[in-house]
């Protein structure tokens, strides 16, 4: 067996080894307070994908988009804290959603 | 000149029984894997769905006009899923006369605040649907489990049954949580 063969064989083992955590990727975010005005969310992927691009909306609790966003190329999003009530709202898709209560944010 | 004879040492009897036997242990090899084959031939039954929707029957759910049959596809606590934490898996099938007419299924623990934030979607087959839910571990045991059903025509219904109603293994698992709270 040719080196080739070899390695070939053993990258589908490595496939099939790991197929079932790459199946699985479910929406993560965190929230946590940079200091006593400022927000910071990072969103990502539980296979350990960022979340480039994707939609990250701050909504008050009468359901008013307080502050639309989309998530930075670090896969962060940074915010004023509203001085209404609010949820942060990682959106990757119908279905794929994390919301993040305001009391659930840690403090600085 | 020299002589040297060899005399073979005599092999102990323990070392007999293995040259003799020891080619009969592929015999074992392949036994090995049959000790397996009841547990494969279950797990394969579950997901084929020879077993029905899961493991738990949770029963028919009326949402609005519509209804579904909702399952526990394991009968057991959540799962640890990686990062993303603790999951549950349900399997729902849809009502035959609802299957052209909704377009989305959702679940959520908690009352969702609009459709947009309604949990997590189920796909697959609306005979045989799935969806990963997850149960943060600081959840109360008595809390709902809410199901919105979104139809083609841009209506919405929902509908919510206790946790120990859909769950009992789930909420069995949050009390044991309690420290963590």
């Amino acid at each position: 067996m040719t080196s080739r063969a070899c390695f070939k064989r053993l990258a589908l083992l490595f496939c099939a080894g790991f197929s079932s955590s790459v199946l699985a990727h479910n929406p993560m975010c965190e929230c946590k307070a940079i200091d006593a005005e400022q927000i910071q969310c990072t969103g990502g992927f539980s296979d350990g994908s960022g979340a480039p691009g994707v939609t990250l909306d701050v909504i008050g609790y009468d359901e008013t988009i307080l502050v639309p966003g989309k998530l930075g190329a670090d896969s962060t999003l940074t915010f004023k804290k509203p001085n209404a009530e609010f949820y942060v709202l990682f959106d990757a898709g119908p279905g794929h959603v994390v919301e993040i209560d305001q009391a659930d944010i840690e403090a600085p | 000149m020299s002589q040297s004879t060899t005399h073979p040492s005599t092999p102990s009897r323990l070392n007999l029984i293995w040259r003799k036997w020891r080619f009969h242990l592929n015999v074992l090899l392949l036994l090995i894997p049959l000790g397996f084959m009841p547990k494969y031939f279950s797990e394969a039954a579950l997901f084929r769905g020879d077993e029905g929707l899961g493991q738990r029957d949770v029963g028919e759910i009326q949402v609005g006009p519509w209804s579904l049959r909702l399952a526990e596809f394991r009968n057991e606590a959540p799962r640890q899923e990686g990062p993303a934490g603790p999951m549950k898996h349900f399997n729902a099938a849809l009502c035959q006369r609802c299957i052209g007419q909704v377009k989305a299924t959702y679940l959520r623990i908690g009352k969702p605040r609009s459709l947009r934030a309604a949990g997590v979607i189920f796909f697959g087959s609306p005979y045989r649907m799935g969806a990963l839910l997850p149960v943060p571990s600081k959840t109360q045991p008595d809390a709902e489990l809410w199901i919105t059903l979104e139809g083609w025509d841009g209506s919405m219904h929902q509908a919510s049954i206790p946790l120990s109603q859909a769950s009992p293994a789930t909420v069995a698992w949050l009390n044991t949580q309690g420290t963590q709270r």
